[in-house]
């Protein structure tokens, strides 16, 4: 079925109600970006000023920096073991609370609370938790002569901390988006499965799981784009460190701007970052077209 | 069509100017009335000071708008205020580890001839004052001092019958002897950071007789890998790894406080804001037992730790005289002793508010002889502790990760100081 077609004054209407946000989106989004964008292409430095060159010096001195190379698995780390814990975590619960009804429906406001806790509370609620000294975890486990290793002193420790902290406080935005999907899926589904002689494990895996294949990649894309922008995380919880193990890159582009006031350089990492983040939104926004139309 | 189009974007505008407005008006008021805007970050003593903006008003008729934000908001914000040209901020929050930078980039307005203009400027602490002089010109007035001191629980050493480390090198006999399962030898600040461990570490360099420079300021060659460096790190490793609570390599000052107030740890080496901390006894379970000394030494005396604090005026700014009426009124003999009497601020930066009876009073209660100790800790202090270059902070973070990995084994102490000699290099030939 085609939507009615509106009228041509309509559609003068609705085009105008478009004007505030592109207006927005240019002043606050699109110009500053193209500023950055500018900027990257100089060797603007906050002390120094800018000495009039113009060039891709910053992209090309980036790939032999080794502080960026290894920021990009760092930060890649952080992505992939986030987003994976992230939505296997949200998803599980989603499917838990979906079935429920009556008064424990009131679990579904619970589980979403740490979603409104502000990231550096988040950061410095797990900073607690995971320094030895602090934690009620450690103190648990030293009544009975176990000691728990400290997290933040490792790197491998200090990741696994940071994807923790991330999943607790972003785990409710996949369960919320889940929850919806699977609020669509009918539940003739599960009885004609069920009729079949399918068990529940199996009706999901075969079923369920598939139908909600789209939303998990696009819950998944969201999540991965958030995680390229880790910072108050890191900022509060390891100060990139130890030594600079948690500099993921978008930290290392704050470091070399405001630190080290190389506004030029950090811009062409924030240009970078940009570029890989609408890449891979691109290609999975594809995959996701493909797979809604077949 | 077209008259249309400029109906939304004049609602679009007007929407726009009422979000806008209240952002810009301090700083479209201030150019007309007498009023200056200052901006500072927050330590007890600041947010003291913006406590008592209405005695500034009350003496000078002129309102002051203090602004106290977040260190973090506080960096990005002068950053965007002062390359943009903003000129909304009128008195600043200058840390004496930034006014080089601040100078060279043309950021500050020179005040020598107000301060040279000052009838008590011979009661204002020298080394505080000069550390804000660059090329001949005062950037700006101190109003804190910060320096090194020691804690230590009593109790505790003398249960393990050894004295108070007078060295470097004692202290590591005394964290062997004191050391137990249920309290640490010793908490000092490990995290990276030019603020965070390259405020603590250089106190155990400087005493070895380690530099950061062959000869500050006349010879800038770095000198971080020199044996006395490594012997420095090598002592800071074996305490923290050693004798340090679990979880050390990623301390900092917040995680030491409270090891000190829990009795988690016996003791601690760091500014007099921290250690003081510990003989709180509103704060710590131990702050009877705690007793506060100088830092130890070593081969070349001891170097305690020094953090200055000031006010300076942006340059271009159209409130000059205005602004240093506050910095005069910030930085006087009575607004820093009644700070001193409000606030947990022993770091005032003039002589005479130690000769005030009810602030001499007060910092008794924290150890009787608290106050001396400051100064002879300030006296013993190196200005240049951290030295005053204008890429410090790009040095001392690459210096204090650097450290920080060869605290948690990420590289041995050898490579730490090695890595850190080649990005000092880099940084100063960029």
């Amino acid at each position: 079925m085609t939507p009615p077609r509106a009228s041509a004054a309509m559609d003068r209407t609705y085009r105008r109600m478009l004007w505030p946000a592109s207006l927005a989106v240019g002043i606050f989004a699109i110009a500053p970006l193209l500023g950055m964008l500018a900027l990257s292409f100089t060797d603007f430095h906050l002390v120094r000023g800018w000495s009039g060159k113009i060039g891709i010096h910053n992209f090309l001195r980036l790939f032999e920096d080794r502080r960026f190379v290894s920021s990009i698995y760092i930060m890649m780390a952080l992505s992939a073991f986030g987003v994976l814990a992230q939505v296997v975590l949200g998803t599980a619960i989603a499917v838990g609370l979906d079935k429920i009804v009556g008064k424990w429906r009131v679990a579904r406001g619970i589980f979403v609370v740490p979603f409104a806790v502000p990231h550096v509370a988040v950061a410095l609620i797990w900073l607690s938790l995971f320094t030895p000294t602090l934690s009620p975890i450690n103190a648990v486990f030293a009544v009975f002569g176990i000691e728990v290793p400290a997290l933040l002193t490792t790197q491998t420790g200090a990741i696994t901390a940071i994807v923790i902290a991330d999943t607790w406080a972003t785990y409710p935005f996949v369960m919320l988006i889940v929850l919806a999907a699977l609020q669509g899926i009918s539940p003739d589904l599960d009885e004609a499965a069920a009729l079949d002689g399918a068990t529940r494990v199996k009706a999901f895996f075969r079923i369920t799981l598939p139908l909600l294949y789209p939303t998990l990649l696009m819950v998944a894309l969201f999540r991965f784009i958030e995680t390229l922008k880790h910072f108050p995380l890191i900022f509060v919880m390891t100060s990139g460190g130890p030594g600079r193990a948690t500099q993921a890159t978008n930290y290392y582009a704050y470091v070399q701007t405001f630190q080290n006031s190389n506004v030029a350089y950090g811009a062409s990492i924030a240009v970078f970052l940009f570029l890989f983040a609408a890449a891979i939104s691109f290609y999975i926004a594809k995959a996701n077209a493909r797979l809604s139309d077949a | 069509m077209i008259k249309v189009t400029r109906r939304a974007l004049t609602a679009t505008l007007l929407l726009g100017s009422t979000v806008l407005a209240p952002m810009l008006a301090p700083g479209a008021a201030a150019a007309q009335a007498r009023e200056v805007n200052v901006l500072l970050f927050s330590m007890p003593s600041t947010r003291g000071l913006a406590a008592l903006a209405d005695d500034f008003e009350a003496e000078t008729g002129i309102k002051a708008n203090i602004d106290v934000v977040g260190q973090d908001v506080f960096e990005s914000r002068i950053t965007l205020s002062f390359t943009g040209g903003a000129r909304d901020i009128d008195v600043v929050h200058t840390p004496v580890i930034q006014v080089q930078r601040w100078v060279e980039a043309g950021w500050l307005e020179p005040m020598t001839a107000q301060i040279d203009g000052l009838d008590d400027k011979d009661d204002i602490l020298t080394g505080p004052l000069e550390a804000y002089k660059v090329s001949g010109d005062y950037y700006g007035m101190p109003f804190f001092a910060e320096t090194g001191l020691m804690a230590y629980r009593k109790d505790l050493l003398d249960a393990a019958g050894v004295g108070v480390p007078e060295t470097w090198d004692e202290m590591l006999e005394v964290a062997n002897a004191v050391d137990s399962d249920d309290t640490a030898a010793i908490a000092m600040r490990v995290a990276p950071g030019q603020g965070f461990n390259m405020f603590v570490f250089p106190m155990i360099m400087r005493a070895y007789g380690g530099k950061f420079f062959a000869n500050y300021p006349d010879d800038m060659t770095p000198a971080i890998n020199s044996p006395e460096n490594l012997q420095a790190l090598n002592t800071y490793i074996t305490l923290m790894n050693d004798y340090g609570p679990q979880g050390i390599g990623n301390f900092n000052f917040p995680e030491v406080v409270a090891a000190l107030q829990n009795g988690q740890a016996a003791m601690t080496v760091d500014g007099t804001s921290i250690v003081s901390q510990a003989v709180d006894p509103a704060a710590s379970k131990f702050a009877d037992q705690f007793v506060l000394a100088l830092p130890p030494g070593g081969p070349a005396g001891r170097s305690p730790a020094i953090a200055v604090h000031g006010l300076g005026i942006p340059a271009g700014t159209e409130n000059a005289d205005a602004a240093f009426e506050f910095v005069k009124w910030a930085t006087s003999t009575e607004t820093l002793s009644k700070l001193a009497i409000n606030e947990a601020y022993p770091d005032f930066t003039r002589a005479s508010v130690a000769e005030n009876p009810e602030v001499q009073a007060k910092y008794a209660g924290v150890q009787e002889n608290f106050l001396d100790l400051r100064v002879e800790a300030l006296n013993l202090a190196l200005g240049h502790y951290r030295p005053l270059i204008p890429t410090w902070p790009e040095i001392g973070a690459a210096i204090g990760e650097n450290v920080n990995a060869a605290v948690n084994g990420l590289m041995s102490p050898e490579e730490a100081l090695e890595a850190a000699e080649d990005e000092m290099k880099s940084i100063l030939a960029y």
